[in-house]
Formats: structure tokens, sequence, C-alpha cells
């Protein structure tokens, strides 16, 4: 029996972790109300223009025939994709109980939660009429009329409703022993919040049990809701006749992509956190490297993915498939190669260094490459395929307007507002799995030297008396 | 136990090794091992103070959820395809795979909402009102070993098991495991 | 009594002079979109003649196809509408357009591979005394809702009125759209294909025929007489 009080926990001090780890919610510097101004005037700016396109019309958008899908369907597509960071890193990394994860956990669910809701919103802001989204939700109504569930639009409708359920309520059950935590220690209005919230937890060992068993339940449930969420998404492009979107391979390239966008997307929130509320101690260059090296084989696949279907296009040289491959040759060559050089060319050899995966800065960077590389392939998906579509006598090209471009840096700033927000009032870290790992580690002498060692009994098996 | 009869014996361990002790000499009582447990900052595993074997049952709701949602949303596109008979595309009224799709989503969405509703009731979550043993001194790193005793002969016992095994503030107090 | 309607247009007589279009934006309340929104893409004509140029040898034709919805059995704009804003009339075999229930997706835009919908990107204005050339039989569409060619539904349906209170069938050329009524050299050809006596019936029978895209069974409706070629032609 291992002597307890070597253990990494007993040695860091429970109280010294818990306010390092709750920095974020216990101290509001100056910086955080600055961030928080400017993200809450850039997603102001973007919902003024909101309402100027709802009451004015779609005229202020650069849309038109053939191009009737822009900016606002890329920045759906866009953010859907980067909600799957979460739901995957954090119940993949459950699921396979990776011993690095517990840093990572918290802020790749709640990257999830909020990406949906930014991304959930623009199914209802491209509307032509917007205020009268309901009609395509079933429910006895006057107009004895019921949606068309043939139509994938009504699949986005369930899939995501669904999924933006579970991962808040993932996000929530994940958050419990942690608000049990913070209700112990802390006074006032955050007191009663946490009271409420933490719903009674104590860390008795018939709860902590089955939390454990619920939290795989979660975990296990929430993976297949996120491929098929994406799918679903992918499959508003793949129903349709136009050439370049009716693809077989649409589903999992697409699910691919969510993916490769989702884990550059956590690694720019790991970076951002762990500057922003001091957490060096535990977002540790091992946690990068890891995320790095998921993030390269992402890289890989979905390289592999879009040159599987860029070769089929490209070999049977179809008609209507060779005008809009041609088009990458021509009006959307800059955009075509922003795509193959922020998602391939720029994180592959990159990430293969460990000195880039290590460091966070050039990590950081790479991340955000790959997010520009992943919305111009977005762009690449909706736009192009519509402007060069099956009848020639009318092609014509698509640029946003003001209008569209606020809507793209509003979306990114009301992400980082529900972020700014979440950190100052719930967890940020997920200090209950921290403490757990530490509390299984030790130091083990092998030989003539000290080796961390981690603890971990094999599921289905008790330990012996 | 019926109330006012039984009282709860609690005591603070700062370490796993002392609690362990204590849960042995509480069990040499003799004391059934589903009157003791531990609330602890970390999950302790399972044997190392207190043990719990018996089976989970919630999972089996889950399960059974899924296939609620499934036949919810099942019934909703049908009934909503038979009711509302409109040609598109030629397509046939009921059509398959739109079938099978908004399903599958609603067996997901049952079986989630299934998940967070009997892990609450499983784990004892959302009891407000109960009155439960809890001392909030084990985010310091101490462990709180919780006996639930008749009062009496049975009480004192287990209070002086846990004194000898090291535990500090040990005292009895009213509430449910 | 089920119709199957259908139009016959036969690019062999069609000059491409585009009074068909004229008539259908008169017809139908289309509005009109000014050079700055034409030049963007936004064209309200819910019928337009494209036109291709064709090189053969030293010569350079100019190829004309008028391009109206081609109301197809198979409507691939009708699957997709998540409202049943847009879905196939039985009785008279047509695609419908249900405006008020439309929310403006514009799924059904991106389906439709002849790109025949177009989208009501403002809220447009007839200025005094413009609105009175607006027809009281057809509806003037909010921002924010798909139209597009309904082979002049309000046509079809006055003639059934008038039909059934004279108790007798609507006549073969009874029912003429705008674009059939005004083409000049007569290239639209408008009837009921499940009258086996109609005009339409019977260009259907040419050797002549074709219809756009077939490849993508659509089925559409609406199909075209190919141009004759030979010597002097």
């Amino acid at each position: 029996m291992s002597d307890d009080s070597r253990n990494h926990l007993a040695r860091t001090g429970e109280t010294a972790l818990y306010d390092e780890l709750s920095r974020s919610n216990r101290v509001t510097t100056r910086s955080w109300y600055v961030a928080t101004g400017i993200a809450f005037l850039v997603f102001a700016f973007g919902l003024g223009a909101f309402i100027y396109m709802m009451a004015t019309g779609m005229g202020v958008t650069g849309l038109n025939r053939p191009v009737f899908w822009g900016v606002m369907i890329i920045l759906f597509v866009f953010w859907i994709g980067v909600s799957h960071s979460g739901t995957l890193i954090s119940a993949i990394l459950r699921i396979t109980q990776a011993s690095w994860r517990a840093p990572v956990l918290r802020g790749a669910e709640a990257m999830t939660v909020f990406a949906l809701m930014v991304g959930g919103l623009f199914p209802i802001m491209h509307l032509g009429r917007n205020w009268r989204f309901y009609y395509i939700i079933p429910y006895p109504s006057e107009r004895q009329l019921w949606p068309n569930f043939r139509s994938p639009l009504v699949w986005d409708m369930v899939a995501i409703a669904t999924y933006l359920t579970g991962s808040i309520l993932f996000l929530y059950f994940g958050m419990i022993p942690d608000l049990a935590v913070a209700r112990d220690r802390s006074t006032g209005w955050r007191k009663r919040l946490y009271t409420v919230l933490a719903a009674g937890f104590r860390g008795t060992h018939a709860e902590w049990r089955r939390y454990h068993v619920a939290s795989t339940l979660f975990a296990v449930l929430i993976i297949p809701v996120a491929v098929s969420v994406h799918s679903i998404v992918s499959w508003d492009f793949a129903m349709a006749l136009v050439p370049g979107w009716h693809s077989t391979i649409f589903a999992p390239y697409f699910v691919a992509g969510a993916i490769y966008s989702g884990i550059a997307g956590v690694i720019t929130v790991m970076a951002a956190l762990r500057w922003a509320f001091k957490l060096e101690n535990h977002l540790t260059e091992r946690h990068f490297d890891n995320l790095g090296k998921l993030l390269l084989t992402m890289t890989l696949i979905w390289g592999y993915f879009y040159f599987a279907e860029f070769l089929t296009t490209w070999y049977s040289r179809l008609p209507e498939d060779w005008a809009l491959i041609s088009s990458y040759g021509g009006h959307y060559l800059p955009l075509f190669s922003l795509m193959l050089l922020c998602n391939f060319l720029i994180p592959l050899p990159l990430l293969c260094l460990k000195k880039i995966r290590r460091s966070i800065p050039a990590i950081f960077a790479v991340s955000l490459v790959v997010n520009v590389g992943m919305w111009a392939e977005r762009a690449l998906i909706v736009v192009p395929p519509l402007a060069r579509r099956n009848d020639p006598s009318i092609w014509r090209n698509y640029f946003p307007t003001w209008v569209e471009i606020s809507y793209i840096t509003g979306a990114l700033a009301m992400f980082a507002l529900l972020y700014l927000l979440f950190s100052k009032l719930l967890p940020v870290m997920a200090i209950s799995d921290i403490k757990d790992h530490l509390f299984r580690t030790t130091d083990r002498t092998v030989g003539g030297t000290v080796v961390p060692s981690v603890a971990d009994e094999e599921s289905g098996k008790g330990g012996t008396p | 136990m019926s109330a006012g009869r039984g009282v709860v014996v609690v005591g603070l361990f700062d370490t796993v090794d002392k609690a362990a002790a204590a849960a042995q000499a509480l069990r040499a009582l003799p004391l059934p091992e589903k009157n003791v447990t531990t609330i602890s900052s970390v999950a302790l595993p399972d044997g190392a103070v207190v043990s719990d074997r018996g089976p989970i049952r919630f999972p089996w709701i889950v399960a059974v959820f899924w296939f609620v949602g499934a036949a919810a949303a099942f019934g909703l596109t049908l009934t909503t395809y038979l009711v509302y008979p409109m040609i598109t595309a030629g397509k046939p009224i009921t059509t398959v795979p739109p079938t099978i799709i908004v399903t599958y989503e609603g067996a997901m969405l049952g079986a989630l909402l299934a998940t967070i509703v009997a892990a609450f009731r499983s784990i004892g979550l959302g009891r407000f009102r109960t009155k439960k043993v809890f001392d909030p001194r084990i985010h310091d790193g101490m462990i709180a070993l919780c006996a639930a005793v008749d009062t009496g002969e049975q009480e004192r016992r287990a209070a002086e098991a846990m004194r000898s095994a090291g535990g500090t503030d040990v005292r009895a107090e009213e509430g449910v495991l | 009594m089920k119709h199957k309607w259908a139009m016959v247009i036969d690019m062999d007589r069609c000059t491409g002079c585009g009074a068909c279009v004229v008539a259908c934006a008169a017809e139908n309340n289309t509005p009109t979109a000014g050079e700055a929104d034409a030049a963007k893409g936004r064209l309200m004509h819910w019928l337009r003649v494209s036109r291709y140029w064709k090189r053969e040898g030293n010569e350079t034709r100019a190829i004309f196809v008028p391009t109206p919805c081609m109301h197809c059995e198979k409507a691939p704009c009708e699957i997709v509408c998540p409202v049943y804003a847009t879905y196939h009339d039985e009785d008279d075999n047509l695609n419908a357009m249900v405006y008020n229930r439309c929310i403006g997706t514009r799924y059904c835009a991106n389906n439709c591979p002849y790109s025949v919908r177009v989208f009501n990107w403002w809220d447009y204005k007839w200025e005094k005394p413009l609105d009175e050339q607006l027809n009281p039989d057809m509806s003037v569409r909010s921002r924010g809702v798909m139209e597009k060619c309904t082979y002049c539904i309000q046509r079809i349906r006055r003639a059934r009125e008038t039909a059934i209170s004279e108790l007798r069938e609507i006549r073969d050329g009874e029912v003429l759209p705008a674009c059939a009524q005004t083409c000049p050299p007569g290239a639209i050809v408008f009837g009921d294909a499940a009258d086996p006596d109609s005009a339409v019936s019977r260009l259907m029978m040419d050797p002549r025929v074709f219809k756009l895209m077939e490849h993508l069974g659509t089925d559409p409706r609406t199909a075209y007489l190919k141009k004759q070629r030979g010597p002097g032609r």
C-alpha cells in the first residue's frame, strides 16, 4: 500500500489548488472588463446589422441568383464544426481514459455548447422571413400544417436541438463536483447560485461511483449524436442536385473536417485560458503536444478526404462538375490556395515538429491558421458549386457585403462573450478531475530514477481487500 | 432505520490509511457495509476505505428511454406524413430514410434526457429538503467517514473506533448518509 | 376533372425577342429589380430567355432558350422545402408555390437545376400610378419569399370556374399563360397533356421534342422542339 502523503494531491494542497484553478471566478481584472466590452460591442454591431437586414430585406447581403446561400450558411457550418471539439475531445478522452485529459475537458465541453449556440442562430438568421421561423416546428396550430420531415433542414432542426440539449447536459453534469467545491468555498449570491446548481452533491462513495457511471454514459451517448449532427448538416448540401454538392462522401468528410476544426479550436481556447488565467502549471507543454499530435492526425485525415473527393470529380470530368473544378483554377483560385495553404501545406510540416507542438505561441498560431483554412474550405463548399451550377446562363460570382462581414465578426465576438461570461461565473477548469488525477499520481523509484506513476483500476474489477 | 433512533457518527481523517483502518474497525463492531461510507473530494478507489458493489441499474432506464424516444420520433414523422399527405418530388408519402434519421435523433434525445434524470435520482441529487450528512472540510483534503448507527451503545462504540484510528472531530449528526 | 398542364416551346420559331418575359412580368405583378440589382443577378423575371452562343466553323450563332418553370413531375424543389411551401398540386399536376407559407430558406432555389426560382430580396414598391397596373388576380409578394412561374395558375383557375359554371370541360386553347398569349411567332404552345387531342399532346409526340437536363430525372412538363438543321436553315 502506498503512503498517500506522497501522492501529488497531498503535496499540492487542495486549497492552493482550488485557488489556482478558480482564479477566473474569484478575481475580476480590468482586462476582463475590456475584453468583455469589446466583445459586446462587436456582437452588438452584428446584431444591429441583423435587425437592419430583417427590417429591410435580404437584399442588403451579397446574395443573388444562383448563389442563394452565402456567408450565413458558411458560418453555420463552420460553427457547428467547431462545436465538435468538446464532445469529441472530452468524450473520447474520457472513454479512452487518456491520462492527460483532465485540464482540457471543461474548456472543450464549454466550447461545444457556445459554438452550438452561435452556429444554431444562423439557420434562423438566414431565413427570408425569420419572424416566421416557427413554421418549421411541429406543433398543433391554426395553420393546420406540420413541417416536411423529408427536408434536410428539418433534420437539422432535430439534430441541432438534440446536440445542444445533450452538450449542455454533458457540460453541466461534468461540472457538478466542481460546483460543489465552489459552493463550499464561496459566499453571497455565488454561494446561492452554486448551491442550486450543485444539486446537493457531496462526494460519498456511492455518489462518486454512480456519478462516474453516468459521466461515461453521457460521453458514450454524445459521440454518436455529434457524428450524426455534422452528417446531417452535410446532407443539407449532399441532397441537392448541385454539381459539387451531390457527393456521397460528404457525411464522413464533413465530420472529419469538424473534428479538425474543433481540435484547432480547443488549442486556441486552451492557449487563451492558460495565458489569461495563469494556468501554466496545469495546461503544460505536454497537453499542447498531445493536442498537436491529434491535430496532425486530423490534418492528414482531412487531406485524405479532400483528395479522395477531388480525385473522383477531377478524373471523370463530367461537364457539370468540370466547370466547378475549372473555377478553382480561375476566379476562386485565391480562396482555393488559401484553403490548401492553411489547411494542409502549413500545418502538416509544422505539426510534425515537436518543437512547434511544445511551443505554446507556435501551436496557437497554427491552430488559428487551421481555422482560417477551415473557414475557407466551408466557403469553397458553399459558394463555387452554386456559382457554377447546372445552367451556365445564370452563372454569377458572389462577394459578401458589410452586413455579412459583421456576422463573421459578430459570431466570433458572441463566442468570446459567452466564454468570458462563463469563465467569470462557472468553474472553467475541471477541478475534480484534476484533483482525481493528482490523487492517483505518486512518484515511484525505478532503479536510479523517479517516475510519476498513475494508479488506475481496470474497470469492472474492484480492488482486493 | 426509523427516524429518531438512528444517528450518523462522523469523523475526519487526514490520510486514506487512517480512514481505512477506522472503516476496518467499524466493520468489526459489527456494522453492515452499507451503513458506512466516506465523503471525499476525490473518488476513492472501491475497497480503499469502503466498498460498494451493489448493482447500478439506471443505465437500463436509459436504454428503455432510447426506445421511448425512438418510438415518439417515429410516431411524429409517420403521423405528419399521414395527416398531411402532400406529394413532393414524386416521392412516396411515407419515406423511409428521413424517418430513420429523425427517429434516431429522437432516440438519442430520449436517452440523453433519461440519463440526466435517472442519474440525478440514482445519485440522490436535487433532494434539497432532505438533511444530508456533510462536512465542508473535505475540500481541504480530509476524508469524512460516516457510520449510520443506533443511538446509545452502538453510537458510543463507533465513535470510540474512529477516535482510536486517528479521527478528529468525531461527532454524532442527524441526517441521512 | 384532373388536368396535366404542359408547355412546348418551339426553338425554331423563337426569335429571342423577349415579349414573353414582358408579358409574364405584366401578368404576375413581377417587380422591377432596377439596373443595379439586375447587374447583381437579382432580376425578378419568372421567365428568362437564356442566350447561348455556339460557334460553327466560321459562324457564331445565338441560341435562345426561353426558360419558364419546368413544373417537374419529380420536382427537386418540393422535397427540400422544410415547411411544404412548395408541393405538387394533384388536380392540375403543377408545382405549386404558397407564398404565405414560405419562410425563405431558399433551399428550393438551390435544388432547382434550371434555376427558375427567384427570391424577393426587398419589399418592392409600385409608386403611384404604377400600382394601377397590378393584376388583381395575383398577389404582391412580401420580402423574403420565393416565387416562380406558375403556368399562370390564375388563368387556369379562372378558366375552370368558367367551365364549371357553363357545365363543360375546359377547351383546348382556352387557357393561355401570358407568355403563350403574347409570343409573336407562336413558339409557346400550352395545353392539357391529359387530353390526347390537345395541341400540346400532339407536339409532345414530335420527333424533335427534347427536355432540358433530362438525365437528372426531374421529368419536366415543359418541353422544347429542337431547332431544325440542314441546308438553308
